[in-house]
């Protein structure tokens, strides 16, 4: 699936966040804890010395079940004798909360009026519950908060950023080579920007400089092959006259004749593409459908009838279109030979009109055509047939510049092709 | 019939003086524009063949200076050169008809005399042969002075076989002429066999010769019998 670029930069955030927070969570919670308990630690022997500098001195034996009596959390237990200094986990039943709370207890041997006593301290410690979940709450706010943040500034940006991107882009996905306009690209202050639309620009020019070179190329071809093929036309002309040919050199002459008559038909249909692609026929009209069938009709049945095609129109409602008049017809003409010389004999051809489709369906091969290369020039289904290879392709072409679709399909072993305007 | 014919292309303009010469025109060729208006102001011709584009100038400029000195030569522009535009400007700078490179130099002859024809036209336009008689106005043929059914098509093919008497006709020119404009776009010419066909049975049945042969391989030819 494609992504918006936002998108993929939002991600690469996102995750890093994720990583990052998840890898650090645990350290932090680790950290947390240690400096908790080194300074609770610390406390308890900062209150030690304390202790022992002031209490042993002023502290009476006598003194102590009071002592003890107003201290929670310092106790001089008489019975308990330790002999050293002990620091250690504990927990104690808090009576208040109703729970077991931990603690972190010190006990150390100190001796009052000559006796032996252990001063015990303790240090009611954060539960690890409470750290943990205090932390989590924490991280995921700032990861909500880093996230959200990230995501509008991102946008904020990107959109600002990457506003000359979208504008070239939009520039170079309306660009037709055919047509002679050419982008313009407007300056950024982004040094990228400006490299990437100098280079498209100076690759479109490249392409239509290529193009329209192609296209005078075709049409200069073209053109001055009409003058060694009238050359080559007239001297067979002249050759098929004399009466001493023999019945072989006829027959040689009459299959040059065909070829010079295919050339010629080859040679005009390449001039009407490139002339249809270099505006020639821009003056357009409104034109009648229906009047432009009929117009050629007799010409056609009397194709067709070399066939013994049937001929079925369905033009019950007329269409006008606006177009080139010239073209129309080539257009019509074009389909409708195309449906005669495809058909097979005792054939059918259909013309119908539906609302805004023109259809010529015909009988033919029992399969459907490759329409990949249907409309291409010279895509011939039987490479030996006589026909030029470019009725279909001149017939796409006026479609376009008309902005018409052309479709095919091929269904109850009818050939159909509709021309939607 | 004297013609003019002004080609550059050597090898073209010398076939079509042949087929001319052949079908008793008198045809003159000069290959440039300044030789063409030198002739033109001395001589009168009953039609003039004029390439667009000459060596020493346009073919335009010939035609302004038959309109300036008021000559009434039939013309016919014989160019490669196919545009709207210059079908047009030829039209009103007084061309009659327009052929465009390449053609059949039967297509041509037939052309020639149409022109010809209705520059001559004196109240009547009948073409004969023999016992054939074709009213171009009025589109009737007569055999034997009885009229005969006929279609445009067939009168059309008749005045283009007729026309060019005792010449080899190929099927690809006779469809070429019969289909006009679709031409470019027709690749069979099997229905020329059909138009054919159908005329010689019209003419056999009115009692007319049979005057259209097939030769071997190459198409048709009108011949008296």
């Amino acid at each position: 699936m494609n992504k918006k670029l936002l998108h993929k930069t939002s991600r690469a955030y996102l995750l890093y966040s994720v990583l990052i927070l998840t890898i650090s969570a645990p350290i932090f919670y680790y950290a947390t804890e240690r400096l908790y308990l080194k300074e609770a630690d610390d406390t308890l022997l900062l209150h030690k010395r304390e202790f022992l500098k002031y209490a042993p001195s002023t502290l009476k034996n006598a003194d102590i079940p009071v002592w003890n009596s107003f201290n929670r959390n310092i106790k001089i237990d008489t019975i308990k004798q330790v002999t050293k200094d002990t620091i250690f986990f504990s927990s104690y039943y808090d009576t208040l909360d109703a729970e077991i709370e931990p603690y972190r207890e010190l006990n150390f041997p100190v001796s009052i009026q000559a006796k032996q006593y252990t001063y015990s301290e303790r240090i009611n410690l954060v539960e690890t519950e409470d750290l943990l979940k205090n932390i989590a709450i924490l991280f995921f706010a700032i990861i909500s908060i880093l996230l959200f943040g990230l995501f509008f500034i991102t946008k904020k940006l990107s959109i600002n950023l990457w506003k000359p991107f979208y504008k070239t882009l939009q520039q170079i996905e309306s660009i037709d080579i055919d047509k002679t306009k050419q982008p313009d690209f407007a300056k950024t202050d982004v040094e990228e920007f400006n490299r990437l639309n100098s280079s498209i620009q100076k690759l479109i020019e490249r392409n239509t400089l290529i193009y329209k070179s192609q296209k005078e190329f075709i049409e200069n071809a073209a053109h001055e092959l009409q003058t060694p093929l009238a050359v080559f036309q007239a001297k067979i002309d002249t050759l098929i006259q004399r009466s001493d040919v023999t019945q072989e050199q006829s027959e040689i002459l009459g299959s040059l004749n065909e070829n010079v008559a295919r050339l010629n038909r080859l040679n005009k249909n390449l001039l009407l593409l490139s002339k249809i692609e270099n505006d020639s026929y821009s003056d357009k009209q409104t034109i009648s459908l229906t009047n432009s069938i009929q117009k050629n009709l007799a010409f056609f049945t009397e194709q067709a009838k070399a066939k013994s095609l049937i001929i079925k129109m369905e033009l019950q409602k007329d269409f006008e279109i606006k177009s080139n008049q010239v073209l129309a017809e080539v257009l019509i003409s074009n389909l409708f030979l195309n449906a005669i010389k495809h058909n097979i004999e005792a054939g059918e051809i259909t013309i119908a009109m539906h609302e805004n489709k023109l259809v010529f369906s015909n009988t033919g091969q029992p399969c459907p055509l490759n329409t990949d290369k249907l409309f291409k020039r010279f895509a011939k289904e039987n490479p030996s047939e006589q026909g030029t290879g470019l009725g279909l392709s001149i017939v796409k072409k006026i479609a376009d510049i008309n902005n018409w679709a052309v479709a095919y399909n091929y269904k109850n072993n009818l050939h159909s092709f509709s021309i939607i305007f | 019939m004297k013609l003019l014919l002004i080609e550059d292309e050597k090898e073209l303009a010398l076939s079509i003086q042949k087929y001319l010469t052949e079908k008793d025109f008198v045809c003159e060729w000069v290959d440039n524009a300044k030789a063409a208006i030198d002739k033109i102001s001395i001589y009168d011709y009953d039609c003039i063949l004029l390439d667009l584009m000459l060596p020493d100038g346009n073919g335009f400029e010939i035609l302004k200076e038959l309109k300036d000195q008021k000559k009434a030569e039939g013309i016919i522009i014989i160019s490669a050169k196919e545009t709207l535009e210059t079908r047009i400007e030829g039209f009103n700078l007084g061309a009659d008809d327009y052929l465009t490179k390449p053609f059949h130099l039967s297509e041509l002859l037939v052309r020639v005399q149409a022109l010809i024809r209705r520059k001559n036209f004196k109240g009547s336009n009948i073409v004969s042969f023999n016992e054939i008689q074709i009213d171009i106005h009025s589109k009737e043929v007569k055999v034997n002075k009885n009229k005969i059914d006929i279609t445009k098509k067939e009168i059309d093919l008749l005045l283009y076989l007729i026309g060019n008497e005792n010449r080899v006709l190929s099927k690809s020119a006779i469809a070429e002429h019969l289909s006009g404009d679709m031409a470019d776009m027709l690749d069979n010419h099997d229905f020329v066999y059909a138009h054919i066909k159908n005329l010689k049975k019209k003419l056999n049945e009115a009692g007319s010769g049979d005057y259209i042969k097939s030769v071997y391989g190459l198409g048709y030819k009108w011949k008296n019998e």
